[in-house]
């Protein structure tokens, strides 16, 4: 009998809070939107499931919880702490990225510059709201609304700030479809999303083979902290537009990135333990996260619309929301609500060059941030 | 919350203004340098290559523009879309086609493709195939 008693102290039924119950309630949540909303799922069921794995309630130092060193789901979360599936992750990425649009009109890679104006503002806002400047940064980057690159400067730079950063960046990256139009309508008129960009030159295999070196070395060397996630991002693409090794592309534009995919997600969610997670500052976070997002969207259609001032050709504002790093969502979204102002008007292609400037983009910004405040 | 400090105080404090316009600067610049270098890209790779590939650049431009006055006149997109069917197969897929049209340099490629098949020109065969009809 005093045995079946310790046995049932030891169960979650006798272990849970509300807020174990809150998290599992986020945790489902974020399922659902991924199976049957389709939202990123690539992204929100390994993340949904990670977050109800981590809220499952364990009784402390038997080496079942994420941060207790001796377990496995630590050992997982290794390559999160220490920005290794982010690298990998970004050779993937470069494995898929075709850059011949980007490099058919190369004034589109300032859109991407612009959108990430929206990280060094969020980045005061930060510093305004009483975080300090490496958590600042952590907050900022979500700004540029990639995953990968949030969670790697957040790992270097705040570490205890992981599962915020990275719930909150891959949440509104889910969400892009509600955050973006919005905020496009109020800032593009009718007749400006009707603008149709002009057709590509062919772009020679030559060319797309050359970009990857040259953008590599200019990128790094200006900015050498961003070597992790540029290195594989570049060598990806590499691979891919070389043609000589297939395989090695495929492979890494599948298998690798697939499974880095997996367990980043589901090690991110399980770390958002509700007795860790639930606090104002994670409130804080999503908040900022937000404002992030929305400048960064509001600050390529800006641009764009800038740039329109000088041009003869006009570049589609819309192209400017693209400019995030939210690859293909972003461009998706574009897209769409250029299909809207006009059915003839295909602006995929364009969109998702905007989106791959976002991709470089966002990884020289956290490669400065990271430089400015290490140490 | 001793010590804590807020608002445009905490900015100040920390250098927020300076890092926030140097980190935009230096972004900015990066790959405003990189695009002017990726602008220039195909010139280079034609001086590699010692083609005059820019001068054949130029007439081509000027055929895409002649080809563009009305994207949607049937009778223009088949004078340039014909040779294209000719050289594929009976029974070929969309895909194909696109890619020819985008390697001829033809102008709106997917609007063009679309306005065919509006006008009954592209039949669907089934399992993705299509076949031009006269």
């Amino acid at each position: 009998m005093e045995l079946f008693l310790k046995f049932l102290t030891n169960t979650g039924f006798a272990l849970v809070d509300y807020r174990h119950l809150i998290m599992l309630v986020v945790g489902i949540f974020f399922v659902y939107l991924a199976i049957a909303k389709k939202y990123e799922p690539l992204l929100l069921l390994p993340i949904g499931f990670g977050v109800i794995i981590g809220n499952i309630p364990f009784f402390q130092g038997f080496g079942i919880g994420i941060y207790e060193t001796n377990s496995v789901l630590h050992y997982l979360y290794f390559g999160v702490t220490n920005g290794i599936y982010p690298s990998i992750i970004f050779l993937g990425l470069g494995a898929m990225t075709d850059f011949s649009f980007l490099l058919a009109n190369p004034k589109l890679m300032l859109l991407g510059a612009a959108a990430q104006m929206g990280i060094f503002i969020t980045y005061l806002s930060a510093l305004a709201l009483a975080f300090k400047p490496h958590e600042a940064s952590s907050i900022a980057i979500i700004g540029g609304a990639d995953g990968p690159t949030s969670i790697f400067l957040t790992a270097k730079l705040a570490p205890d700030l992981i599962g915020p950063v990275a719930i909150a960046a891959y949440s509104y990256m889910a969400l892009i479809p509600i955050i973006q139009p919005p905020i496009m309508r109020l800032l593009v008129t009718q007749k400006e999303m009707k603008i149709r960009m002009p057709s590509m030159r062919t772009v020679s295999r030559k060319e797309l083979i050359i970009f990857p070196v040259i953008g590599f070395i200019l990128c790094t060397f200006l900015a050498p902290a961003s070597i992790p996630l540029l290195g594989p991002f570049f060598f990806g693409n590499l691979m891919k537009e070389s043609g000589v090794v297939n395989r090695l592309a495929a492979t890494a534009s599948n298998a690798i990135i697939d499974t880095a995919t997996i367990y980043l997600g589901l090690t991110v969610g399980a770390s958002t333990q509700g007795d860790i997670f639930l606090n104002v500052r994670s409130l804080g976070i999503f908040f900022l996260g937000a404002i992030a997002f929305s400048i960064a969207t509001a600050s390529g259609l800006l641009f764009a619309k800038f740039m329109n001032l000088f041009l003869k050709e006009k570049i589609n504002p819309l192209l400017g929301a693209a400019g995030v790093s939210a690859v293909p969502g972003s461009a998706r979204e574009v897209h769409m609500m250029g299909l809207k102002a006009d059915p003839n008007n295909f602006l995929l292609m364009h969109a998702m060059a905007c989106n791959s400037s976002g991709v470089i983009g966002s990884a020289v910004c956290a490669g400065i941030l990271w430089s400015f405040l290490k140490g | 919350m001793e010590g804590q400090l807020f608002g445009l105080e905490a900015i100040s404090h920390y250098r927020g203004w300076a890092v926030a316009a140097t980190g935009a600067i230096i972004v900015f610049s990066g790959l405003l340098i990189l695009s002017l270098i990726i602008s220039q890209l195909h010139k280079l790779v034609a001086l590699l290559e010692k083609s005059p590939q820019s001068l054949e650049d130029a007439p081509a431009e000027a055929t895409i523009s002649k080809a563009s006055s009305d994207p949607l006149d049937i009778g223009s997109l088949l004078s340039h879309y014909l040779p294209l069917l000719e050289a594929l197969d009976t029974e070929f897929q969309l895909a194909e086609l696109y890619r020819l049209a985008q390697e001829h340099q033809l102008p709106h490629p997917h609007l063009s493709i679309r306005r065919l098949r509006e006008a009954d020109k592209l039949v669907f065969l089934g399992n993705g195939f299509f076949r031009y009809q006269d």
